[in-house]
């Protein structure tokens, strides 16, 4: 880290967080931020644009970017690249047909160096679903293990539905991203 | 590296997370800090009357500020050199500001309004960026924070990735790295008639693909429903506790509920819906919209089932990603009654 950012780290916001949330339409973005939440989840249309959403994780605030997947949106996704700490990938593992589509944004996104060096959530979600890939097979499909060694990564399986594994997931973000940003106090 | 696919570790603890996890949620709606909307946080959105007129207030206040950064952008071609630096800071600043008025009140906006203002925060930012690789020279040193890796490829130009999306060969369902068993569903038929009746099933998805002059009919309930590439096909299906996807569809008839319905690339296709958010159309042209028309024995309880017992009105409040304005969409209508099919009993499944 030049010193620069770091002293910049240090000036930041009281232990704020930037949280980026991309994933294909459809994934499941907005349901899993609003269920983190405590929000109602029973109506929810597409997102035209997106969310964000501040709420308190442990002794961090997290602010959550939910950008909309449809295809028409996903190019204002680098509009959102700048400054993010913590990257959430969002899978919908019953839609099978799309997986393809789904790794080439993933690949993507993980060229970009505006994200290099954000940690990379990614959540398999939909587990509830008969037919649902595992994590593994999803990990297995988007080659998960080739990714940079310098990235720190981990999948997560998920359902916003009952809320299975999502405090995993943020757990180990909300980790992974302190003990980078602020390991300094 | 620390990722690993781990889901035996939640199974294997599973009761322990599951306590975790509730006590977490409940220490998290407690609080209820959340939220960065304007009004108190964690509402529901306001009655229509206050949404009117925080829309109009947003648009005169999108609009000031959106005035105010573009004559500061025009006056920086006349600025001291030397202060140009700081004052594109504070202009990118106050473009941040811009967006984040656009996400907090993108709830209450009507769609067009969200797009649009979308496009001209990113059409501010553009313009900063131009101004600003023309009017400072680059400099030889920056302090950017260095990603740790080097990609041994030139840099894509702006917005290359953004355009060539499109030109991308077709996704081969075959290429998949893990083998999956067929899901439920029907595939590769042409001219028959495809009756299913899955209550008691427990199904999960459902997925109908390929298919030509064909009519489905699912009776029961499904947590999500995946169409791709219909032709001159009827599909009657009861409802979808999740969402339904259908991808390429053309001359097809659809009778869908469910709480989300995505259409992308359908032509010449009309849907009757009954939908507790808003249907979205993308890629479309020449789709017609009119509420739900299907009937079986014991419907009713299968729409209560899945909480979509009560029409919601939103078949008709259809977004399409492709069209920016306020005025209609040119790719959509409402079915004009005289027009509509009666309404279509599977009662008897393979009749
Ligand atoms: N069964 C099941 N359905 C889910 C789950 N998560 C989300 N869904 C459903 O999937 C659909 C899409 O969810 P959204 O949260 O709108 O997806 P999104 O990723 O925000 O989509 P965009 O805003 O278009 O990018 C909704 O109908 C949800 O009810 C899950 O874990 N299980
Ligand atoms: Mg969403």
């Amino acid at each position: 880290m030049g010193l620069l950012s770091i002293i910049r780290k240090i000036k930041r916001k009281e232990k704020e967080m930037r949280i980026l949330m991309v994933g294909l339409d459809n994934s499941g973005k907005t349901t899993i931020v609003l269920k983190i939440n405590g929000e109602d989840t029973s109506v929810i249309s597409p997102t035209l644009g997106f969310n964000i959403k501040t709420i308190t994780y442990q002794k961090y605030t997290l602010n959550i970017w939910d950008v909309g997947g449809q295809k028409t949106i996903r190019s204002y996704w680098r509009n959102y690249f700048e400054q993010t700490d913590g990257l959430i990938w969002v899978v919908d593992s019953s839609d099978l047909r799309r997986l393809d589509d789904c790794k080439m944004e993933l690949d993507n996104l993980l060229k970009e160096e505006r994200l290099s060096g954000a940690s990379l959530l990614i959540f398999a979600n939909k587990q509830d679903i008969k037919g649902a890939l595992t994590p593994a097979e999803i990990a297995k499909v988007l080659n998960l293990e080739a990714m940079d060694k310098t990235r720190h990564w981990k999948i997560v399986g998920c359902s916003a539905y009952t809320g299975e594994g999502l405090l995993e997931g943020f757990d180990w973000l909300v980790q992974d991203i302190a003990s980078r940003i602020y390991m300094l106090e | 590296m620390e990722g690993e696919a781990d889901r035996s570790d939640a199974s294997a603890d599973a009761s322990a997370l599951r306590k975790k996890h509730l006590a977490m949620l409940e220490r998290l709606s407690n609080r209820h800090q959340s939220s960065s909307r304007p009004d108190k946080p964690g509402s529901s959105p306001p009655p229509a009357a206050a949404s009117f007129e925080s829309t109009s207030s947003f648009l005169s206040l999108f609009g000031e500020s959106k005035r105010s950064i573009e004559s500061r952008l025009g006056q920086c071609r006349l600025a001291d050199p030397s202060l140009l630096k700081l004052q594109f800071d504070e202009i990118s600043t106050s473009i941040a500001d811009l967006e984040k008025l656009v996400a907090e009140s993108s709830y209450y906006l009507p769609s067009y309004e969200v797009r649009s203002s979308l496009k001209a925060v990113s059409d501010l930012r553009q313009a900063l960026d131009n101004l600003s690789s023309e009017l400072i020279p680059k400099k030889k040193f920056s302090f950017k924070n260095k990603p740790a890796r080097k990609e041994p490829t030139a840099p894509q130009p702006k917005g290359a990735e953004a355009e060539n999306r499109d030109s991308r060969p077709a996704a081969k369902a075959g290429s998949l790295a893990v083998a999956v068993p067929d899901s439920p569903g029907f595939r590769n038929r042409a001219n028959e008639v495809l009756a299913k009746d899955v209550r008691g099933l427990e199904i999960g998805e459902f997925t109908l693909s390929d298919l030509e002059s064909c009519e489905v009919r699912l009776i029961g309930c499904a947590r999500a429903l995946f169409v791709h590439r219909l032709r001159n096909c009827r599909v009657y299906a009861g409802p979808v506790t999740g969402s339904v996807l259908i991808e390429e569809a053309e001359n097809c008839v659809f009778l869908l509920a469910s709480h989300q319905i995505r259409i992308h690339n359908a032509k010449a296709s009309d849907f009757y819906l009954r939908v507790r958010s808003r249907p979205i159309v993308e890629d479309c042209s020449g789709v017609r919209f009119a509420p739900y028309r299907l009937h079986y024995r014991g419907i009713e309880r299968d729409l209560e089932d899945a909480r979509l017992g009560e029409e919601t009105g939103n078949w008709s409040k259809v977004d399409d990603f492709k069209w920016l304005r306020a005025a209609q969409s040119p790719n959509w209508s409402v079915l004009p009654e005289n027009e509509r099919i009666e309404t279509v009993d599977i009662s008897n499944l393979s009749a």
